[in-house]
């Protein structure tokens, strides 16, 4: 596939973009779900398939028939929703957490107002007095299109670099 | 083989409470009584490998783990199921460290021995050379797990030669079994069980699902707030515990109506008459009416056919959960989505949404779990908790029914039923049971009077 000159990825954008993905950590490590559920497109496919240990050099560890999220914009205002109640225990007390978003890759597509942007993440968690620090990582993939001059998630794939988490539940999104 | 042992005072205090529905807090987390019940309990029952359909072809297998024994269960080219010690019979070197796979022959990382699927040891390197003629490979080839059976699909091991068959240890169960696995004919399961590590100690998760639907309302109490579950606090209470044999046991749980609140666990009319052609008009009558069914075979089996969804429309499935202990406050969780074969593809989809949705690690509902098996982990540990001489009585309340509520003799299915699920019996049968496990052989004169 050739791509048009003016399809180039300026500084500008990948600027731009960074400061979404920020914005979004941000959002998320201050329980401010309902201002993140806006970041994403009506249409959003947000994914976490399981990572598998299988043996072979170069091939997919990515078990696809197997998730811990398959979500539609429908069902994460669901689970958000459900954040904002008195009695989801498992964020109340709330947990403290961090999002930190690194390796910020972006590339163009076809389309000018989209791009594909690929993105590390370390998620750390603290709860309640223990001293117990639970974390995540991985890679995200997620496709970003500019949309009325606004920037919106449209698609989101997570892939955790563990097989067994080790946080001990995933009310987090990632 | 190293015999454990308990306090002999200790046991009888113990044993004293748990006949007045109490169960002292200290055996939860106490790292002795950890260790005996890995080597009593685990090292005797029937436990989960596996279910058929996630070894179909020849060749396939996946590894597992029996607590600390790693486990190779394959499918042999005649289509057997066996099950072998993942562990190299040269030096002990773990043989197969992928989750799942398909080969014909296994080979050590460590010095190349390898091993067909019937774990035969048939390739030695350098062979004869090294070994000479008295090397003799029948004698080398994997150990394997001493006891393999199946029913319905479902695949358990046992430790011990001597245990009684898969099918007598699940007894009345096996009724129940019928109905979650075999009312349209079979489940599959669907691709790798979720795992995930959770601050719990074994005893409370098996009995959090086995045993509890009294903390549905409050712990749940999200889904009432968002008027997803009904605000009658008595909701997962209506229906009936059955207590079993061994200390299996299932919750039917129905309504306020004793019927379903949607026929046949909403699942599509084409199904409804697989249900009538595989099942008995008790079973049926019993699947009529459920609204979840929630129970465990004991020792650390759950599962769990509820009605659920995070898009606005619910769909049902099968959750089977195995917890793994790996420390007196710590399980590892294996969770397996099940379907109906039958169910059409698309019903197959959106129920596995519903899933991801409410149960397992992301689960809306399991979410709020965890946190309550921590707090009770967390607070084990304490003087006043661990005091084996119950000299301060910190003890855990298993009183609710204890001689009030008799079992309903009009239930249609085997063992002892009672009628309501905001009920003890199953916790204090499954209690009864351990005493006795983690006991036996040890007071000969004491327990056998
Ligand atoms: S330990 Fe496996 S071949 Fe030596
Ligand atoms: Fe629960």
């Amino acid at each position: 596939m050739s791509l048009n000159v003016q399809n180039k990825v300026t500084a500008d954008i990948h600027l731009e973009i960074t400061n979404i993905l920020n914005m979004e950590a941000y959002y998320l490590d201050n329980r401010k779900y309902k201002e993140w559920l806006e970041l994403l497109a009506d249409t959003i496919t947000y994914r976490m398939p399981l990572r598998e240990t299988v043996e072979g050099v170069g091939v997919s560890n990515i078990a696809e028939d197997s998730a811990f999220f398959e979500e539609t914009k429908t069902s994460l205002r669901t689970r958000v929703n459900r954040l904002y109640t008195k009695s989801a225990w498992v964020e109340n007390p709330s947990t403290r957490q961090r999002h930190f978003i690194t390796n910020i890759y972006v590339e163009a597509t076809a389309d000018p107002d989209e791009y594909k942007v690929r993105s590390y993440f370390l998620f750390m968690r603290s709860r309640a007095s223990t001293s117990d620090i639970e974390q995540m990582f991985g890679e995200r993939h997620d496709i970003i299109r500019k949309i009325d001059n606004g920037w919106k998630i449209c698609s989101r794939t997570i892939y955790p670099d563990q097989s067994v988490i080790t946080t001990m539940n995933m009310s987090m999104f990632l | 083989m190293i015999k454990k042992t308990m306090n002999e005072k200790a046991f009888h205090l113990l044993k004293e409470k748990m006949e007045q529905g109490l169960l002292p807090q200290w055996v939860i987390t106490d790292p002795d009584i950890y260790d005996l019940e890995i080597e009593k309990i685990y090292g005797h029952t029937w436990q989960f490998l596996g279910h058929e359909t996630e070894i179909k072809e020849p060749g396939s297998y996946v590894t597992r783990w029996m607590v600390n024994d790693p486990v190779l269960l394959v499918r042999t080219r005649q289509g057997e199921v066996k099950a072998f010690l993942n562990s190299c019979t040269h030096r002990g070197t773990q043989l197969c460290t992928a989750d799942r796979g398909n080969k014909k022959t296994f080979t050590c990382p460590y010095h190349g021995w390898s091993y067909n699927l019937e774990g035969e040891l048939v390739g030695i390197v350098a062979g004869n050379k090294v070994y000479g003629e008295e090397m003799d490979k029948s004698e080398w080839g994997l150990r394997p797990i001493p006891q393999v059976a199946s029913y319905q699909g479902m695949i358990f091991g046992n430790l011990d030669p001597n245990a009684e068959s898969l099918e007598d240890y699940l007894g009345e169960m096996k009724w129940y079994f019928d109905i979650l696995l075999g009312r349209s004919g079979g489940m599959e399961v669907r691709g790798l069980p979720q795992r995930w590590v959770a601050k719990a100690n074994w005893k409370a998760t098996a009995e959090n699902f086995a045993a509890d639907p009294y903390h549905v309302q409050t712990t749940h109490r999200s889904t009432v707030e968002m008027g997803i579950s009904p605000e009658d606090p008595l909701y997962a209470g209506y229906g009936h515990q059955v207590v079993m044999k061994n200390a299996h046991g299932i919750n039917v749980i129905t309504s306020k109506t004793g019927r379903a609140r949607v026929p046949y666990q909403g699942t599509p009319e084409s199904m409804w008459p697989l249900f009538e052609k595989h099942l008995t008009p008790e079973q049926l009558d019993i699947q009529s009416k459920v609204t979840v069914f929630v129970g465990g075979v004991y020792p650390n089996l759950s599962f769990v056919s509820p009605i659920h969804g995070t898009e606005g429309h619910l769909h049902n499935y099968l959750n089977f959960r195995m917890w793994r202990p790996i420390a007196p406050d710590r399980v590892e969780v294996w969770c397996w989505f099940l379907i109906d074969k039958a169910a059409p593809e698309e019903y197959k989809e959106d129920a596995y949404r519903g899933y991801l949705g409410s149960f397992g690690p992301s689960g809306t509902l399991e979410q709020d779990d965890t946190e309550t098996w921590a707090r009770i982990v967390e607070v084990s540990k304490g003087l006043m908790m661990r005091d084996k001489e119950l000299n301060y009585n910190s003890v855990s309340n298993y009183l609710m029914g204890y001689s009030h509520v008799k079992p309903d003799e009009n239930f249609p299915g085997p063992g002892t039923a009672y009628p309501t699920t905001y009920i003890d019996a199953l916790s204090r049968k499954m209690h009864e049971h351990w005493l006795e496990l983690i006991s036996k052989d040890m007071f000969e004169k004491e327990v056998s009077r």
